[in-house]
């Protein structure tokens, strides 16, 4: 019945962006990846156990998610000021201190979206006082890459935050 | 959850022990919500300056398979081959997804000293939301009526027993209500999937999906009964309740029924608007100090204006303790 759609729909299937996970971004001179990613226990042949990351797609509540996005520089020219911005996804907490271990960034928080600040400088306002935010109120993460990014280059920010 | 025993019968005016159940919460974000993910990057290339989204990752959130069973009435004094005594549970689905829910009675249980005979049917969901047994709950059937809880969600369950005859005052016998997910049920972790509510995974949560709560039955042949009477005097000869008036108030405590009822402890508020007339407390004609001393009475100010009276142990032939006492009417 469908022989001669057949190639029609065939093409249609191949245009289209199924499973984002695995495909990039790419626009201009930066290919942009975000992958989610839980801690699993891996025992090998001896016994050993080791935590791995693995790719996740089904997570239960109290767990937490490591977020890693990754910025390919595709051109010949080097990018400069490569800014990575990652809001902390909906149901989620951010962990206090996921987000710092790199040393090629300067890592800054936001509550709004528009006023950043480091975890000491960023304030909140509460009953009238005003106190420093809490990791857990962060709602914006942004890693500004220090060195430019060389052609071929990848820069890699990631973070992790708990499913509520 | 502390369960209270008591080898005999309070006072009809004391005040009763509090139970406590523990209050059960839901966990987490609904199963079957997507979660969404974009990141942006801005860089330049030389003068200019660009903006580029990643791809949206997504994870989906999986179905928790939690249960709590709270027992709610922890001890029910029953009388010796009682019929259709029951016991009150709640079955609150903690997990994150609506789930139906298997249930089970158990009355034989180690530990007592009667096993409760299960009444056909034997459980009962509160279908009218009364909390008490009434015919318009209907009975659980396993596999046809199992209760579905969403997320948070509890029903009100009743265990229903006969109480065999050959049991004695103080006996307790225990029956048990469990719950189980219908999904499944197992080692903490454990997946079953695509089989969670939007056709994500179901995992078992850290209850294991399946609860257990018992109660208990305790035979108590014996009960005590109060009755309050009062006279008024007013200060003009008459029997108006005008302020200035005296009322005289007489409680008949007796018990009646099988086996005795020990400490028991005749307790009554002086009512609003009066004051008690000090030294007008009696038992059985006989003057009893205001104080606390050697004799069975007292007048207290803590943790409200009452009289005590401790009437120690009684039985159906003891017949009628009579305590009197009078306040006056405020001004």
């Amino acid at each position: 019945m469908f022989e001669g759609n057949w190639k029609f729909i065939a093409a249609a299937i191949i245009a289209c962006n199924f499973g984002s996970q695995a495909f990039a971004q790419t626009q201009g001179c930066i290919s942009l990846k975000s992958v989610p990613q839980v801690e699993q226990e891996v025992v090998d042949a001896n016994g050993k156990k080791t935590v791995q990351l693995v790719t996740a797609t089904k997570v239960v509540p109290g767990v937490e998610v490591t977020w890693t996005v990754t910025a390919d520089n595709v051109c010949k020219q080097p990018s400069d000021k490569v800014t990575i911005n990652n809001p902390v996804p909906a149901h989620m907490t951010f962990v206090a201190n996921s987000a710092t271990n790199n040393p090629a960034a300067d890592i800054a928080y936001s509550l709004d979206g528009q006023t950043y600040g480091t975890a000491d400088q960023l304030t909140v306002q509460d009953n009238g006082t005003t106190r420093k935010a809490r990791a857990d109120e962060y709602k914006f993460i942004r890693w500004t890459f220090k060195a430019p990014l060389a052609p071929g280059a990848q820069a890699v920010a990631h973070f992790r935050a708990l499913l509520n | 959850m502390k369960s209270i025993r008591k080898f005999g019968a309070q006072s009809a005016f004391a005040v009763v022990c509090a139970f406590g159940a523990s209050q059960a919460f839901a966990v987490g974000v609904p199963a079957g919500t997507t979660i969404d993910n974009t990141a942006s990057v801005s860089y330049s290339v030389g003068t200019v300056t660009s903006t580029v989204t990643s791809n949206t990752a997504s994870v989906t959130v999986a179905e928790i398979l939690d249960v709590v069973v709270t027992v709610q009435t922890p001890t029910v004094p029953v009388a010796p081959g009682a019929a259709q005594q029951v016991l009150r549970y709640r079955v609150t689905n903690t997990g994150n997804g609506p789930e139906p829910f298997h249930l089970v009675m158990n009355d034989v249980i180690a530990g007592d000293q009667f096993d409760p005979v299960a009444a056909s049917p034997s459980i009962y969901l509160d279908t009218d939301n009364s909390g008490t047994l009434t015919a318009g709950d209907a009975a659980y059937v396993a596999g046809t009526n199992d209760p579905l809880l969403n997320a948070d969600a509890f029903v009100t369950v009743f265990v229903v027993n006969d109480i065999p005859t050959a049991v004695a005052d103080g006996n307790i016998g225990r029956s048990s209500l469990s719950a189980a997910a219908r999904t499944g049920t197992g080692t903490p972790g454990t997946v079953f999937a695509g089989q969670g509510a939007s056709g994500t995974d179901a995992v078992v949560g850290t209850t294991g999906a399946t609860a257990i709560g018992t109660g208990e039955y305790l035979v108590q042949g014996i009960s005590i009964v109060a009755t309050k009477s009062q006279t008024v005097v007013d200060q003009f000869g008459g029997a108006k309740p005008v302020p200035g008036a005296r009322i005289n108030y007489t409680i008949a405590v007796s018990a009646t029924g099988t086996g005795s009822a020990t400490g028991v402890v005749f307790v009554d508020n002086i009512p609003a608007n009066t004051t008690y007339l000090p030294g007008t407390l009696t038992l059985n004609s006989v003057s009893l100090t205001d104080g606390a001393d050697a004799d069975v009475g007292a007048f207290e100010t803590t943790p409200a204006a009452r009289v005590r009276v401790a009437l120690g142990t009684l039985t159906q032939a003891s017949g009628n303790q009579t305590v009197q006492f009078a306040v006056r009417i405020n001004n």
